[in-house]
Formats: C-alpha cells, structure tokens, sequence
C-alpha cells in the first residue's frame, strides 16, 4: 500500500510541474487601481482583484489600497473578499477602479434540505442544526458520526478507535431502552452513513432534532434525522479538484505497568502475605532474560490516508460531479486494518418541465481483524493482564495443542489473559463490504408552483466475511478447537418509491408551501454461512478456501430480515410577511413488523414562529434578526426485528439418542404479540438572533421529550421461566429527556487578520417515567452495574458503597451487628464495605445508587478559526463533564489475581496505611482478598469529565497570482493534529467511551481509545 | 388544485398495498402451526433431552453436588467459583455458574411443560403419545429433584410459562411432592425396554422407578422408595438390568448403555460446533465439558479435584485376592493411581513424576474424563454420564431394608456390590446403626466422583462443621442455612411472591 501512496504523491506532483510550464499570454493595455471599502467607508486589507480570464491579480494593501498593470482595457475584475458579495466590476478604459463591498447576507439566506422539500434557513421552524462539512471534514475518521463530535448543540457522539469501527451518535438524549440511533437520508435515500460512505463527498449535514422537523419522516424519526446532502456540480467549466491526506495514529496514552523483576517482586511479596510459597516463575526459576511488555507487542504506530479526486461541471441544462477516492486505516493495534475506495456519479439534466437526476456511490471496504472466537478475547483487558514473565513465542510452548509455542499462562506463572499477538496469528478475519447507495429521480413542473417527483432509491450491501482459524490455543488450559475456514456472506437491500408534490405559492404577502406523498420501502436482509474444519497449511502457505479443509461441513442460513413501511406524508409551511410562520407536518406509516391490529401509526406535528425583528415596532439597530419558534409533536421508531411479534418455534435443540443427533422442536423464546412503534411527544422552544451586523449569533433552544410505549427488552425476565433466545419485549417503558442547547458564534471579518469562534453546549436531563410491570412494588429495571429506576435518569450506578480501608483489628471488629462482624473475612487493608440494608452481612442486597451518573451533565464544543494572508488556522474543542465511567480494566489490574500489576500499585501493609490501594495477596482461600476486588462496588468509579482539544490544523492557500500562473485555481498545504491534548482524571486510556450498551454506557468494557493522528495534506483545484 | 387532488388519489388508488404488509417468516415454524402431528410430538419431547448437554446441567451441576460435599473441593484461581461451589461462601446469589444451574432446570421444565400442554391435544397413536406425555413427566421430575436438592424452595411451573408469571414461593417439602407425583406419572407410562435402537438413550420405566426411589428417601420414606426399587429385584426390572464385570467399565466411553446403566445421559462429538447454548444453532455442543473443568493443570481448568482422605478409604480394606481395590485407580488420577507411583502413574500420555514431580499431592475425580481415549480434554466430551446405575440402586435397596428394620435382607445387595469389586461377604450380625455406617463406607467407596455425595451426606444428616475434617471448608457450613443454595437474587427482584432461602 505503501507504494501505492508514493505513485499518487508522484503523480500529483507531476500534474502540478506540467502546469507551472504553462505560462499565459499577456496583453498590455492600463495600469488600473483603486481602493476597495466597505460600505461604511473602511477600507479591507487583503481583498482579492484578479483580472477574469487571465492569471492577472492583486490583493489589497493595508489601506485597501491596490494596483494591476497590463490590463486590458475591456477587461472585468472579479473582487472577492470572505464575509461580501464578490463583484464583478468592468474596468470600460477607467484607470481608477474603486469598489465599495455589499455585506453578504447569503448566510441567512442559505437553504436547507428538511426532508422532500429545501427551504430558506431562515424561514425554519423547527430546530435544526446544520454542520459545515468543511468543520467535519477536518477530522480523520471512519464515518461520519465521528466526525461530528463537538461541531453542534444537542448531538452526543461516543468514539471508538479500531479501524472501520461506527460511532455512537445520539440526538438529544436517549429516549430508548433498545435503540436510541439517528435516522440518515442520504440525497433522499432512508440510508445508513456507515464507515462505507465518503465523507469529503459531502455539501451539506442538516439535524433535524425536533418533531416539527422530523416528523415527515414520521415511524422512523424519533431520533432525530441527519440528512445528508451530497456534491453537485455548478454551471461552468470543468473543475478538478484533488485532496490527499495522510497521517501516522498512536494510543495517545497506554497504562504504566511493571516490568519483569518488579512483578515478580510483587508477585513474591503477594504469595508471602499469603502463606503461600512464590511460584517458580518469579522466584527460583524467574528468567532475566524475559521481560515481556505486552501492550508494546500488541500496540504500534499505525496510519491513514485519504485520497480524493473530483470532477465537476455543468451547462445551462445540466450538471455533474464525479469523485473516486481512496481510505486507508492501519489500525494501533496489531492485525487491524480498514480501507475503503469509493465512486460517486452524480448528475443531472433538464429539459422544459422536466429535469432528471442521479446520485450513486458505489463503494467498496475490507476490514481486517481477528477472528472473533471463544479465544479471542479483547486486547485492552489482554494487554495488562498477561504477565511480563512469559515470553511473546518459545520453544519450551510447543505442544500438541499449541504448535506456535505462543507463550501463554502456565502452572507456575499462572494468567487467563489471551497471548494477543497468538491471536492475531491463529485468528484471521477479512471482511468485504460492496455498497451501493443512490437514488434517481425525475421531476416535473406540472403548473406553475406545482411539481411532480418520482424518487426511486437503493441501498444494496453485499458482505463477505472469510475467517480462518488455524491449530492452536491463545490461553493457558485453553481447550483443543479444530481449525478451520468459515465464509459468511449477507447480502441486505432496501429499496424506496416515493411520489411527492411540491406546492409553492405567493400571494401578496401570504407565503404557501409544502408538500404531500407516498412513500414505500422494502428492507430485506439475509446472509449464508459455511463452515468446514481442519485446514490445509503449508510451511508458505495458508490455504484460504473451504474447498482446500478436509473436516466437518456446516451450514447456516435466514433471512433475518424482511420488512416494509408503506407511508402516506405532508407539510405545510405557511407565513405571513416574513414574521409570522406556521408548520403543520404529518405522517401516516404502516409497518409489516406488527400484528395487523398495530399497524397503523400517525405521527402529526405543529410549529410557529414570530419573526419580531420584522414588526414595525421592533427597532433595534443592532440586532439583525430575532425570532422566537415554538413545536409540538410525535414521532415514532421501530425498535423491533421482522417477526418479532410471532412465536416461532425453535429447531435447534437435539435430542443425542441412538449415538445420533435428532431434532427437537419447541418454543424456545417467550413473545409478546402486542408490540406497537415507541412513540414520542416532542416539544421545543427556540430562539435565534443575529447581531452587531449579523457578526454575532445567537440560537437557545430548551427542549422535552417523552418517549411513551417505550419498548422493554432487557426486562430482567424471570429464569424460572426457562425462557431462552430473547426477552420478550413489551411496549412498557417511558422516557424523559428535557435539556437547554446553546449556539454562539462570532465572525471578524474587517481586517487582514480574520477570525471566528462558534460555540456550543447541551445539556440532558433524562428521567424514566415508566419501567413497565415489573413486578409487585418493583420501579426499576437491574441491568448489571446500573439501575434504572423511575424518576431518576436511565442506568444509574447501583453498586456496593465502599468506605475507605481497615486499618486495624479493633475497626473490624467494631464495624459488627449485635456482636458478629459485618465483614467476617476481613483483614486489615481490606475494604470496607457499607452495608446500606443494615442487616449485619454485605451482600448484593447493599447495592444502593452511588450518587453519580453515567450520563454527562454538560456537553459542549468550541471551534476557533483564524485566517490571515494565505494562512488559516482552526482549533476543535470538546469538553463533557459531570458524569462517571466504571472502569473495568482497572478492576481486574487491582484485583492482584493472575495478572500483571500497576507500576503505582501502592498496597496497604501495616507500615504503609497512607493509600487507597487494600493488602495485596492471593485470594484462593481468602474471601477478604475477593470481596476486595468485588465487580459491583463503587471502587472501580471514576470522573470521566474531559476537555479534548479534538483537531489543530494550520494550513497556507497559495495566493491567486502564483496560482493563475500554474493555472490552478486553488492550493492549501496544510497539516492538522487530532486528539492532541485530553485533560482528564480518568485513569483508564481513553474517557470517551460507548460504553456496554444504552443502559451500561459508562462501564468501560476495554473500550478502543481514539488515536492521536498527525497529519499532512494538499487539496489542490483545477 | 382539482387535478392535483385526482393525482393524489390515483397514485393512493395504485399504492393500495394493505396484503404486502403480510410478510410471511421463511425461517421458522410460527406456535400456531405446530404441535398438530406426531412428528411434532416426537420433536416436542426431543427437545427436553437437548437439555441433557447444555452447560449448566452438564458441567456445572454435577460438580455442585460432588464439590459441595466431603469428596470434593475446589483451589479453582478463580477464587469466586472456588468458594461458591466448595467453601460454602457466595456472596452473590447472582453468580453465573450456579445460576447456571438452576436456570438449566427450569428450561428444562419450560420444554416439559409445552409438551404435557400440546401432546394431549394432538391425534396420533395414543400409545407413543402416553410414551411422550410419561417421559415429559420424568423430565419435569428430574430437573423438580434437582431443584429440590439444591434449592429446596422454589417455585412451581407446572403450565408452558408466561412472560408475566409471579408464583410464590413452594416449600422444599412441596417441590418433593411434585417430583413423586410426576416421576409416578412418568413410571406409569413408560415402556420398559425400547425396541428402536434409535431411541438409546431415551428413558425407561426403571429410570423412572430408580429415581423415585431417590426422591423417596431423600424425604426419608423409605418404605414408599422400597417399593418403588422392588422393581428392580421382584418385578419387570429383575431380569433387564445387571452389574457388569468390570467397575471401570461404567466410567468408559467404550462400554456406554451397559447392563447396569439405568438413567445415562449421552453425549457425542460435534466438532464443528461454536457454542454450548443449544438453542443458537442446531450446530452446538453435543458434549459435556465437565472433563475440561475436572482435568489436572496442565489439561484443564481443574476448577474442581477430590480430597486425598477417600483414597485412604480405599485402601482399609483389601480385595479376597489380597490386591488393592480395583475401584480407587477408576476413581481417582492421582500419584499413586498406579499402585508402583508418580512414574508409573499415567496422565494423559506422561507420567504424573513427570508433570508434576513427586510432591504433589493432589487428586483428581477421574470419572468424568477421557484419559483412556485421548490425552487432552477440551468442551466436547463424549463420555456418558451415566447417572443411576444399578450398584447405586443396590445400595439405595439395602439402605431402604435397613431403615425399614429389615437389614438382615440387605446385606445380600452390599455383597453383590462387594462381590464385583473382589471385596469378601460382610460378616452378618450388625445392628440397624452399624449397618448403615457400613453402607455409608460402601456408597463412598463405589458412588464417589458420580454427582450423589451431597445428596447422601444431607439424607443421612451429615452435612456440618462436622466433615471439616475431612474438608477444612466445612468449616465455614451453618447448619440450617447451607444445605441449599441462595435462590438467585434476580427472581427475587422480579418476583415479589418469592422468598429467599433461610440465612441467605
């Protein structure tokens, strides 16, 4: 790959020299000048002149001032400025060119796309955040999610780091048990933006957040909709633009372990406090010569490119925007890669009343990774648990069951931690994904005012999935598995039709449109597995297909989904004046995925607004623009399979008589056949102001939403039910998320040195309403850590309550019920555990909310951008406070048992009673020992409060001049760091997490930590 | 706005799909188009033997009875499970492997109870239906006696469950009357022999009987467990069942479905099987991975070993032939499992001297596992579980005389047992006392590492501080609090009408 990125770099290189050699003609005629102000007389330095059609131009000095020679005399100036309307000035023999600069408004004016219909940004009643691709664009990642971490109020992104991995995105809260993930529209298309989408091929990112905004896209919107507008071409020449990217990623931080003599001197000191005698491996057979650090086997520098090319144009009748690009992710960890080469052709062509239109990205993935497997295990919990005394691969390992001789746990250095670097030898997997995502239209003008559209859409995804599982074993004892290859291959479809009819009318001051349709999409999913044992393995070769094993053949296949929503949709956007506004937006779904007595959902919404910056009497001179909005509104989600709702019968017990495998056939899973779309009643209240001339905005927004019919899957169902395969789920559950979201930006444009802040913050109050029947005097739902009960947020920390170390006998013993200790096993250096039920034993039944949350009690985000002369500059902040993470590594490090040990490990001895950390030992034998190192107790509680400085980039655009001269229209240099800075306390690697699930979102399972990437690139325009 | 409202209409006109929002599930038989025939009934009760290879009955249950008792003890690392399933300490009712357990029981009882619900209503030979509905009964008794052993009170599901179901709490003695009441059903239904070979495997009538008898005498009705054993000694059973030559034979993967096998679940090798949950895929785990969890280091988990006092149980008393008892080296791996030592002690293809030097001096249950096969163990054991046999019924008939104050009947039954193993006669003459203390030396002997330790210990009131020591971790064992397990906290949180056991 390697190569191929040096052939790209040359390439372009080469372009770039044959163009310098193109040097243009010259025809002298005047010297013209002038001075370019703006419309309250200042001049502005560092405006742009250039000379149209030819590779003559200027910027303006300090005073504004400037001067072109050899202009011809019927020559037109093109003046450009950031913040003003570019004007085109013809010179008609003058030698005194003066111009004085329109501020440009377009900003207010900007459209945007609100789901089959764009209208002006400002004419919005609903709340809808939109993202400048170029703010996300400047962070390297695998999807687009990622991307948007910090750039908006009331969007919760929770990164992972591995290679093609998505992340988390919520949109003002989560509001479900099951599924709390946005709806995306990509050009039209209901569509998933995966890690297989192009993100540089994006114009426009619109949120849709309340149900005003969203509820056109009704069962599915409850989320929130990101929709997702791609590249078109603009009327002109042919433009070609290039980007590359590339970059080096670490693990900005790893834990600080021990080395081999310091293990074993801890080990030693653990098996002596114990009675025990120290095991071989770290006393009479301890060897010098091993000192294995696992995270540095495991752990490298990896890197990423991204490569872009586009093309782009248009006439009077059509227009076009091709682009090819090339992703390429090598993962910090070894045996972990992601890339992704995708295509996208979009155009479009008009003729009279007619005008049709295509948008296709086709795109193809292959992730590397190991082969997930009983052996797997995960690699942030592996690399601190295995033990520096055992060596990555020896000769004394090989045996029958491992023939690698990876080293692993033994009898004498005993670990469970998986050999991860084994891992990744005998536990192969490639996985391919072909994509094709697109939509194509035709629309016609059938009055005036009145269109027609037909919209056909497809997403198609085709998967494949190789794994290879080679002879061998990853931990100790770990249990012979035969080899073997399995393919997977899924295919998944989904197909859309929608008519619509756009309306568009004026009448005097009275301003009507909207729009009604229909709208049908099919979704099928199904995949085939074949799997075959004991593959063939030369000294240089590994063979890969099925058709090379000579063992056992199984196979596996369904279709695991098959769905369609049939929809009937309408908005109306009505104002009166420009200041007063009215939405009216709904929905009417039907959805195969319930029992036909559920069919049928409606989802209708109601939105204002009073624009009273436009009243006659509202006459402030420095405030722009002032508008209050207001909605209300239900949305719905489908949180539920194909079939969810029918009891199946399961056929895959045996019944092992006669030495032979024979069928048994029950139901196996409990069902619910009542299931009904999650409903939620949304509200917003929002105002927006511009001031100071449109220099500074303002947009605050308070909003509430109750989810209603909230679906219940993880109902901890009883297992004296025998039920198996799923809880059954119900429509019992209520959510509240309320919270305030802020967005303020400043833009300085007057002088040479411009510059502009943008910042954001939310807020997310989340309460359960209802947790359905849980049983008599029951109001909460125990999922593992957490608790989620009514009125209190959604999986709060329910642990055991720790209070500091005994530190003597005499507390021990005097922490007693009636005389019997509260804590029998303790010693001094152990825990003390609170027993909160007060019933003289510390048991589960002491678990209590811990008074923190996982859940952050402010977000917020902060760009700065700053330009002067050709260079730019942008910093991306992101700070989340007020929440806790449950850090499980740390658990198992300071648990002491078969693993290695902190380097700061500080245990508790009778001579060193200052520390938090209890008596170290070996707890086989010693429930003192295991009660320290309990799963569910507060002790493993930390801060995940961050400030993150997310991305720097400083880049230099080639001024016009030298640019004309090599006939390229645009060249930026420029290099970016991401993940740069993370001020936290949080001791594990990385406090942003995703967590283990919506309701166990802070427990770090070994969460992948974000890289920290450097990068440098070019964007180059023809 | 006319034309835009017909546009409307006909494109709604076209767009009349109501019957394609019937999307028909191609992967699976919906409830309501099964149990209509007789293969759906066969099918039906197929399942509730699947139950027989899922984890927690097969690997972690056995081990709860043999660990929780004298024999056994646990130095698992994973000093959680160590002191669940051996030191009587576990603080966490929630704790996955006894959960585990428990849990498997009650799926068990959910497959039994779909086919005592549906078998009756369906049309088909109304004698394999009887056959079906009776081995449904001995199911729903079987995983009721586990429950019963183990956790004593719990509740009673007795019709296909309900996502809402809330019974309350059954008392231990309640739980027992189940168990007879449907292992009396099931021994009035069940044929003796089966004719298909096919059908190894399934249960009979004596397994049935046998396992009544156990119940019996767990409640210490032994007059009700004579009678229902009679059948094994003057009814149908005499002629069926035999004991056979070798001990050893009992514990080999080669002499499965033997004469003296009453009750044995079967397991066989899937190879290519990626989970032990049988209801992911028809392609997981036939086997037992007990054999893992037992193994010595080196070859398995060794989650779970036996203490070294029985082996000198064995060793009081030699054979007629002056050798040792031929039952100690089936029993246990261990130094001395050959008589010559640590080298010439074999495990799994090299000598113990070689693995473990000469100073170890643990011991492993060797019942369970596959060393006289294959030198390693792994999940997918094939060895049966051969779970009543007719020596234990034997020793269960001899018991009941005894108790009953016919002992001078029993002795004939120990004889036979000691007959086997080469031991000579008990000399006649001991009181009803003396031959029970006797009876418990030749159930240790002949029964140790098989999963009925607890269940003996508990029925002749010898679990407490007592045992410590033979098993320093009865130390920690209050009477009237451990002889059951902590019901699992999460019924509890769900089931207000629930109680948990006494002491937890």
């Amino acid at each position: 790959m390697k190569k191929e990125t040096t052939s790209i770099v040359k390439g372009v290189l080469l372009l770039f020299c044959l163009f310098l050699f193109q040097i243009g003609f010259s025809q002298n005629q005047l010297v013209v000048s002038g001075t370019i102000k703006d419309a309250d007389g200042s001049p502005l330095p560092g405006a742009n002149i250039l000379v149209a059609n030819s590779n003559l131009g200027t910027s303006s000095d300090f005073d504004g001032k400037y001067s072109l020679n050899n202009v011809p005399s019927n020559a037109i100036l093109n003046i450009s400025y950031v913040g003003f309307k570019t004007q085109d000035i013809a010179v008609n023999g003058r030698s005194i060119v003066d111009v004085v600069m329109e501020l440009d408004e377009s900003a207010l004016e900007e459209v945007v796309v609100i789901g089959y219909q764009t209208i002006r940004k400002r004419d919005l009643t609903g709340a809808v955040s939109l993202i400048d691709p170029e703010m996300s664009n400047k962070i390297i990642s695998n999807s687009l999610a990622e991307s948007l971490q910090g750039l908006t109020s009331g969007v919760t992104v929770r990164n992972g780091g591995q290679p093609g991995q998505n992340a988390q995105i919520e949109i003002r809260g989560t509001s479900s048990f099951v599924n709390a993930s946005p709806l995306y529209i990509i050009d039209g298309m209901i569509a998933d933006a995966n890690q297989t989408i192009n993100n540089n091929d994006i114009d426009s990112i619109q949120i849709l957040k309340d149900a005003s905004a969203a509820a056109i896209y009704g069962s599915r919107a409850a989320n929130g909709v990101i929709i997702i507008t791609t590249k078109s071409g603009k009327k002109g020449p042919l433009k070609v633009s290039v980007s590359i990217d590339t970059g080096v990623q670490h693990i900005p931080k790893t834990w600080d372990l021990m080395n081999a003599r310091e293990y074993a001197d801890l080990q030693t000191i653990s098996y002596t406090n114990s009675g025990l005698t120290p095991p071989p491996s770290v006393s009479s057979n301890f060897n010098p010569n091993i000192d294995t650090d696992w995270q540095d086997e495991i752990l490298r520098t990896g890197n990423t490119m991204d490569v872009n090319v586009a093309a782009s144009g248009g006439g009077d009748n059509n227009s076009y925007y091709v682009s090819g690009s090339h992703f390429e992710n090598k993962g910090v960890l070894i045996g972990r890669s992601f890339t992704r080469s995708t295509l996208r052709l979009n155009s479009e062509f008009s003729r009279g009343r007619f005008t049709i239109g295509e948008n296709i990205l086709l795109s193809n993935s292959n992730t590397r990774q190991p082969l997930g497997s009983f052996d797997t295990g995960n690699p942030f919990f592996d690399m601190v648990g295995m033990l520096p005394v055992i060596p990555v691969r020896s000769d004394e390992y090989i045996s029958e069951l491992n023939p690698g001789g990876w080293g692993i746990g033994t009898f004498d250095a005993i670990t469970y931690s998986k050999n991860q670097v084994a891992v990744t030898d005998i536990l192969r997997e490639k996985i391919n994904y072909a994509k094709i995502v697109g939509n194509a239209f035709i629309k016609v003008n059938l009055f005036e005012g009145i269109d027609y559209k037909f919209n056909t859409g497809v997403e198609a995804s085709f998967d494949f999935a190789k794994g290879i599982r080679r002879n061998g074993i990853t931990q100790f004892n770990a249990a012979e598995r035969p080899s073997f290859i399995v393919d997977n291959r899924s295919r998944f479809t989904s197909f859309l039709m929608e008519h619509t009819i756009e309306f568009n009318k004026t009448f005097n001051k009275h301003h009507l449109n909207g729009v009604v349709g229909i709208s049908d999409q099919q979704t099928k999913r199904d995949f085939s597995l074949a799997l075959r044992s004991d593959i063939t393995e030369l000294e240089d070769q590994i063979f890969t297909e099925i058709n090379s094993t000579t063992g056992t053949s199984t196979s596996e296949g369904a279709i695991t989904d098959d769905y369609r929503t049939f929809g009937y949709l309408g908005r109306i956007n009505y104002d009166y004046d420009n200041k007063y506004y009215l939405t009216l937006t709904g929905r009417i779904d039907q959805d195969s995925r319930f029992s036909k007595d559920n069919r049928t959902g409606y989802f209708p919404s109601i939105a204002g607004s009073w624009r009273i910056s436009n009243e006659d009497f509202f006459n402030v001179s420095w405030i722009n623009d002032l508008k209050f909005n207001a909605s209300y509104g239900e949305l719905g989600i489908v949180t539920l399979g194909s079939f969810d709702w029918q009891g199946t019968i399961n056929n895959n017990t045996r019944a092992i008589l006669g030495d032979v495998p024979q069928v048994g056939s029950y139901q196996a899973s409990l069902v619910n056949p009542d299931l009904r779309w999650e409903n939620r009643q949304t509200q917003n209240y929002g105002m927006e102001t511009s001031l100071f001339d449109s220099s500074f905005r303002l947009s605050l927004a308070y909003y509430n939403s109750l989810s209603k019919d909230a679906l219940v899957t993880n109902l901890p169902i009883a297992l004296y039910l025998g039920n198996l395969g799923g809880t059954p789920p119900v429509n019992a559950g209520s959510i509240r998320n309320s919270g305030f979201e802020l967005e303020a930006s400043y833009r300085q444009n007057q002088n040479d040195f411009k510059w502009n802040v943008g910042f954001n913050l939310t807020t997310i109050k989340n309460r359960v309403e209802k947790v359905g029947n849980q049983g008599e005097g029951i109001d909460y739902i125990q999922t593992g850590l957490t608790r989620s009960k009514v009125g209190q947020p959604l999986g709060q920390w329910y642990l055991l309550k720790t209070d500091g170390i005994f530190q003597n006998q005499a507390e021990i013993d005097s922490y007693s019920l009636n005389g019997t200790p509260i804590q029998p096993f303790a010693q001094p250096g152990d825990i003390k555990f609170i027993d909160v039920n007060g019933d003289g034993s510390i048991t589960d039944e002491d678990r209590d909310f811990s008074g923190s949350t996982p859940w952050p009690t402010l977000q917020t985000g902060l760009q700065v951008g700053a330009n002067y002369k050709g260079f730019d500059f942008s910093l991306q902040f992101v700070g989340i406070f007020g929440h806790e993470l449950f850090n499980t590594v740390r658990r198992d490090l300071d648990s002491y048992q078969n693993t290695n040990f902190r380097s700061d490990i500080n245990p508790w001895t009778p001579t060193n009673t200052n520390t938090n950390d209890p008596r170290i030992g070996v707890s086989t034998n010693d429930q003192g020992l295991v009660d320290n190192a309990r799963f569910s107790s507060d002790r493993w509680l930390e801060d995940g409060s961050y400030i993150r400085l997310r991305n720097v980039q400083i880049g230099y655009n080639f001024d016009a001049r030298f640019l004309n001269k090599v006939s390229m229209s645009g060249l930026r240099l420029y290099v970016s760091g991401q993940n740069l800075v993370t001020i936290t306390d949080y001791s594990g690697l990385d406090p942003d997490i995703q967590g283990n699930g919506l309701l166990e979102r802070g427990v770090d399972n070994g969460n992948w930590p974000s890289s920290r990437i450097f990068s440098v690139g070019l964007n180059v325009e023809f | 706005m006319k034309k835009l409202i017909i546009i409307i209409v006909c494109l709604t006109l076209v767009y009349s799909c109501q019957d394609e929002l019937d999307i028909t599930n191609p992967n699976e038989v919906t409830n309501e188009s099964f149990w209509r025939n007789q293969a759906d009934a066969i099918k039906g009760i197929n399942s509730c033997y699947s139950t027989l290879h899922r984890g927690g009955f097969s690997r972690w249950q056995p081990m709860l009875y043999d660990l929780r008792s004298d024999v056994g003890a646990s130095f698992s690392p994973d000093s959680q499970l160590a002191n669940a399933f051996n030191n009587f300490i576990q603080p966490d009712s929630n704790f996955g492997p006894v959960v585990d357990v428990y849990f498997d029981n009650y799926v068990g009882i959910f497959r039994a109870n779909q086919v005592i619900a549906n078998v009756p209503l369906i049309s088909m030979d109304e004698n394999l239906k009887s056959r079906i509905l009776g081995e449904a009964y001995f199911f729903r008794g079987m995983h009721y006696f586990h429950l019963a052993s183990l956790w004593g009170n719990v509740v009673l599901e007795l019709e296909p469950s309900k996502p809402g179901d809330l019974p309350p709490t059954s008392s231990e003695a309640e739980v027992w009357q189940q168990v007879i009441n449907d292992l009396l059903e099931a021994a009035s239904r069940l044929p003796v022999p089966y004719s298909d070979p096919l059908d190894k495997g399934r249960i009979t009538k004596g397994g049935a009987k046998a396992l009544l008898a156990k119940a019996y005498m767990q409640n210490k009705d032994y007059a009700s467990a004579k009678s229902a054993l009679d059948y094994f000694f003057l009814e149908e059973g005499k002629n069926v069942y035999a004991l056979v030559d070798d001990y050893a034979d009992n514990f080999r993967v080669t002499s499965e479905f033997n004469q003296e096998s009453i009750i044995e679940w079967s397991y066989i090798e899937n190879p290519t099987e990626g989970t032990d949950n049988d209801v992911d895929t028809a392609n997981h785990n036939y086997g037992t991975s007990i054999g893992q969890f037992y193994a010595p280091p080196g070859i398995g988990w060794s989650d779970g070993e036996a203490l070294r006092w029985v082996t000198q149980e064995f060793e009081k008393e030699k054979t007629i032939s002056n050798q040792r008892d031929p039952r100690l080296p089936a029993t246990f791996l261990y130094d001395y499992t050959n008589e010559s030592g640590p080298y010439a002690t074999q495990v799994y293809g090299q000598s113990w001297g070689q693995r473990y030097g000469t100073g170890n001096n643990r011991v492993f249950f060797r019942k369970f596992l596959h060393d006289h096969i294959r030198n390693f163990e792994g999940y997918r054991g094939i060895n049966n579980y051969r779970f009543i046999r007719l020596a234990d019924v034997m020793l269960m008939y001899a018991e009941c005389l005894n108790a009953i104050g016919n002992t001078g009947e029993a002795y004939q039954y120990v004889n036979m047992v000691r007959e086997r193993a080469g031991l000579a006669d008990l000399s006649l003459g001991l009181s009803q006392p003396e031959f029970l203390t006797q009876l418990k030396h030749e159930r240790l002997l002949e029964l140790t590492g098989e999963g009925h330790r607890f269940n003996d210990l508990k029925r002749w009131g010898d679990l407490g501080p007592g045992l410590s020591n033979r098993d320093p971790a009865f130390n920690n064992f209050v009477v009237g609090k451990h002889e059951l397990l902590p019901i699992p906290q999460r019924d509890l949180d769900i089931n207000p009408n629930m109680t948990q056991n006494p002491g937890w």
